[in-house]
């Protein structure tokens, strides 16, 4: 142990930090995740016999045929189970289930299918957007509203817009929207902002009750003047267009939202550049540290689905392999076809893998730091939930407790920190992703005529799983995310997202 | 594939080419909503008007007398705009070669001979799957000569438009298994509904049960295998065909989006790794074209170990057309993944076409076996 007085060894890539996500987590991590997590598991399996494999054909078969057809009997009985409000913290309204728990519980319900995942998850996207302004006062009021709609039992859902019809890579990354030709304009006027424009492919749009909005003031300097605003449906001058044909996921709706002199008060601003301008870092750094708060755990989310229909693929494969004869023996016992089984098993056991670091990362340095912390955790967890309302809800209400979380967050976090979160969860999401389409592939190929068919699943494992590879960022984006965050930032001159119009 | 050298082959590619883009080009992903959608068949009957049915078949027998080459030719060409019309070019001509490898001539001219529009002149098969995988049907001899059917069989391509079958079934009592000739408006044989597929959704299949349905035998008794693997060995080509067909629409399509369409401030044609992507794309589809172009010039020469080139064409291209495809919806983004445009349909189809003549893996382990086993060379 000569280099014990040598730390810069340990700073040198990859870092120490990096590389010990898991290591630094576990010790740090209440036991009571542990038992959270296999309820979670044990319900998702439940629901996944019961309700997601019996009906996946039908929906995606139903919306083949009815485009405009929307999946709300699905929607009341995933509410009615409480999944929508699970990982809300209970100091909102929520279950407080720890939110890297949800990460299982999509890997599950995508195994079976992943739109109805999707019609689960993305509604955490949302949430993940409004939590990532930490705007107490709003998160408060509009998640109290998703668990009231789960006591009423009228599902109160959150979407996330952002992409537009010409800027759909570019919104993701502030160095590359400061180029771009964003239309969704959000101009100031007396008491909120006007919005025009009109948002594309947003995952649950038509089911959501509220849709967290990024428009911008100035559409010149985008990058600078990023509004992130929540709006309701039914709000005048705010609109659904059509729902997209895709060739996959059919059963969760991909919906144009159309704004036309839309009012938002300053009430349902989560943040703007006139809130972020008090902030430690130039506005448009901050900008980027909130996208990467939530694409860290969304991303990490996006890498549990890529699982989740890596190992439905393999469920689908096995079980054929161990009903069918080929060539006068069973398709289990011909070493080729075990061998092809052993590469899927080996790559959703990897793109799990994945995703579990990248939310030790976010436990670590991102989105759920304090909500791990173990006085919070079990102060909430334990903490009667009138007792919470009347003692702690209150406070969420009051603005210094939006300034000292946004101190906390924005202003406390180091840049190691944000790359450590932002890497992992991109270097997920295009490892799971990817894993995902490689096991329906191989799925298909093993099963041959029987993994074309509509009615042996696999080839519907396949279309779904290639959407994964393209929304949260493009699986090209996050490959160059990463090199951003994980690689680039050590090799001098190397920069990202700025490539000389010479290169190619 | 360069058809330029012969004028009748660049005839036929120029028709193929006013064919598509005047009957499939706007159509195709209509078509495609099959069973939602009619079957094309006003598009296949003036394919058959245009001679693309029947197109390798013998002009003694009103066939279009011309060479695997042209086929492969036809085939490429129409699958750039719709691969489903080439799964049932594909799958027709595939169940006439059958017949053509058993020598079984007054089988192959009674089928041939057969008055009706284009849907009735078509043969069902099932295309998807080598009978030596495993073989459902079971034939009972009867009097004179002729057999009756029993079982059911999966995924039939053309079963539920077509008026003939060409089956495979083991003989009672016997090994190995033969190919029949069957009537579909015959009794004893009941079609399901359309099986939904993954992709060349408009060349469509169904499920049979069959429950004495009279039969005729092809050629002789047990040699199946036999005719098939001679069959699947012309027409391995011609899957490689369809495949590229498929790879050039991606890489047409792809390009011409990413010149169009524009992020971080020019065009995405000039970000470098789109370009890397549209480079492996490129240069898979001209790695295609040469492999089937070979393979379809070794077919129709009998070169030396012919049947190898064929089956490795088949299983090359088709998987290249697999990660092409991917590729080309990538390069879209989530343009790419609607049904909007074409990326999403070729990457379907392309799947699909891959698993014409069987099971992938076990292709790949038959064509090593005939190395091992001395018959060809690797």
């Amino acid at each position: 142990m000569q280099a014990r007085g040598n730390p810069a060894l340990l700073e040198r890539e990859p870092r120490f930090e990096d590389i010990t996500c898991s290591l630094a987590s576990v010790p740090k991590l209440p036991r009571a995740v542990i038992r959270e997590t296999r309820d979670v598991v044990r319900d998702a399996r439940d629901f996944n016999d019961r309700v997601v494999k019996p009906r996946a054909l039908e929906l995606d078969s139903r919306k083949r045929e009815e485009p405009d057809y929307l999946p709300w009997d699905f929607v009341e009985e995933a509410n009615r189970r409480g999944y929508y409000s699970m990982c809300i913290p209970k100091l909102f309204g929520g279950h407080g289930i720890n939110m890297p728990a949800l990460a299982y519980f999509l890997e599950e319900i995508s195994s079976g299918c992943s739109a109805m995942s999707n019609l689960i998850g993305v509604h955490y996207l949302g949430i993940a957007t409004l939590c990532g302004s930490f705007n107490l006062r709003l998160m408060n009021r509009l998640m109290r509203d998703v668990a009231e709609g789960e006591r009423t039992g009228k599902p109160c859902l959150i979407s996330l817009a952002i992409t537009e019809p010409g800027a759909g890579t570019d919104v993701e990354e502030m160095d590359l929207i400061s180029r771009a030709k964003v239309t969704c304009h959000a101009k100031r006027v007396a008491g909120g902002y006007l919005v025009n424009g009109t948002k594309i492919f947003i995952s649950n749009g038509h089911l959501s009750t509220w849709h967290m909005v990024i428009g911008y003031s100035d559409l010149d300097k985008p990058e600078e003047n990023t509004v992130l605003m929540a709006v309701k449906t039914g709000d005048k001058g705010f609109s659904f267009g059509r729902q997209e044909h895709k060739m996959g996921q059919k059963g969760c709706p991909a919906s144009e939202l159309i704004f036309e002199d839309c009012f938002v008060p300053d009430e349902n601003v989560a943040i703007d550049d006139e809130q972020a301008k008090n902030f430690k870092r130039p506005i448009k750094e901050t900008n980027m540290q909130l996208i990467d708060y939530v694409l860290s755990a969304s991303r990490a989310g996006v890498g549990a689905f890529g699982t989740g229909v890596a190992r439905g693929a393999y469920e689908e494969a096995l079980k054929f392999a161990s009903e069918t004869e080929v060539g006068g023996s069973l398709l289990i016992n011909q070493e080729w076809a075990q061998c092809m089984l052993a590469e899927m098993y080996k790559n959703v056991a990897l793109a799990r893998l994945s995703y579990i670091e990248s939310n030790y990362a976010n436990g670590l340095h991102g989105m759920f730091k304090l909500l791990q912390w173990k006085p919070v955790f079990y102060l909430q967890k334990y903490m009667p939930q009138k007792m919470v309302d009347a003692v702690l809800a209150p406070f969420c209400d009051m603005k210094i407790a939006t300034t000292l979380f946004r101190k906390f967050y924005f202003d406390m976090q180091k840049t190691n920190e944000s790359q450590c979160t932002s890497g992992w969860a991109s270097l997920s999401k295009f490892a799971a992703t990817d894993a995902g389409i490689k096991n329906c592939q191989m799925a298909v190929e093993m099963m041959g005529q029987s993994g074309l068919r509509h009615d042996c699943r696999a080839e519907k494992h396949l279309r779904d799983s290639k959407l994964l590879q393209i929304y949260e960022g493009t699986n090209q984006l996050n490959r160059i995310n990463l090199f951003k965050n994980l690689i680039g930032r050590s090799v001098p001159g190397a920069h990202a997202f700025e490539e000389g119009e010479g290169t190619s | 594939m360069s058809a330029k050298a012969d004028p009748e082959l660049s005839m036929l590619c120029e028709m193929a080419h006013q064919f598509a883009g005047g009957e499939l080009a706007d159509t195709c992903q209509e078509n495609d909503r099959f069973p939602l959608a009619p079957v094309f068949s006003g598009v296949l009957e003036k394919a058959r008007e245009v001679g693309f049915f029947d197109l390798t078949m013998p002009e003694e027998l009103e066939g279009g007398g011309m060479d695997m080459v042209a086929l492969c030719l036809a085939l490429q060409t129409l699958c750039r705009y719709d691969a489903s019309i080439g799964g049932v070019v594909f799958t027709d001509a595939l169940a006439k070669e059958i017949l053509v490898a058993s020598a079984d001539a007054a089988a192959l001219t009674d089928v041939l001979s057969r008055e009706g529009d284009a849907l009735q002149s078509l043969i069902a098969f099932p295309s998807y799957r080598d009978p030596s995988e495993a073989t459902s049907l079971t034939a009972v001899a009867a009097d004179g000569g002729s057999y009756t059917l029993i079982g059911d069989i999966e995924s039939v391509v053309l079963a539920g438009i077509a008026s003939t079958l060409v089956l495979p079934a083991a003989i009672e009592g016997q090994d190995g298994y033969s190919f029949f000739t069957i009537d579909l408006s015959g009794s004893g044989i009941t079609v399901s509904s359309p099986v939904v597929c993954l992709g060349l959704r408009a060349c469509p299949a169904a499920d049979l049960s069959l429950d004495g349905a009279a039969a005729r035998l092809v050629g002789k008794a047990g040699e199946g295998a036999k005719y098939f693997d001679a069959a699947a060995a012309r027409m391995g080509a011609a899957a490689a065909a369809m495949s590229l067909g498929i790879m050039k629409g991606s890489f047409e399509e792809a390009l011409e989006y990413a010149r169009q369409r524009r992020q971080g401030g020019r065009e995405i044609v000039n970000w470098s790794e789109v370009r890397r992507i549209l480079a492996d794309m490129a240069v898979k589809t001209r790695v295609a074209d040469m492999l089937v172009f070979e393979a379809g010039c070794a077919v129709e020469e009998k070169e030396k170990e012919w049947e190898q080139s064929s089956r490795a064409a088949s299983l090359v291209v088709g998987q290249m057309a697999c990660e092409m495809t991917e590729d080309g919806i990538q390069v879209l983004g989530g343009n790419g993944y609607m049904e909007d445009y074409g990326q999403e349909k070729r990457f379907r189809d392309a799947r699909q076409a891959q698993t014409l003549l069987g099971l992938v893996p076990r292709r790949k382990l038959e064509y090593v076996r005939r190395v091992v086993d001395g018959e060809s060379e690797y």
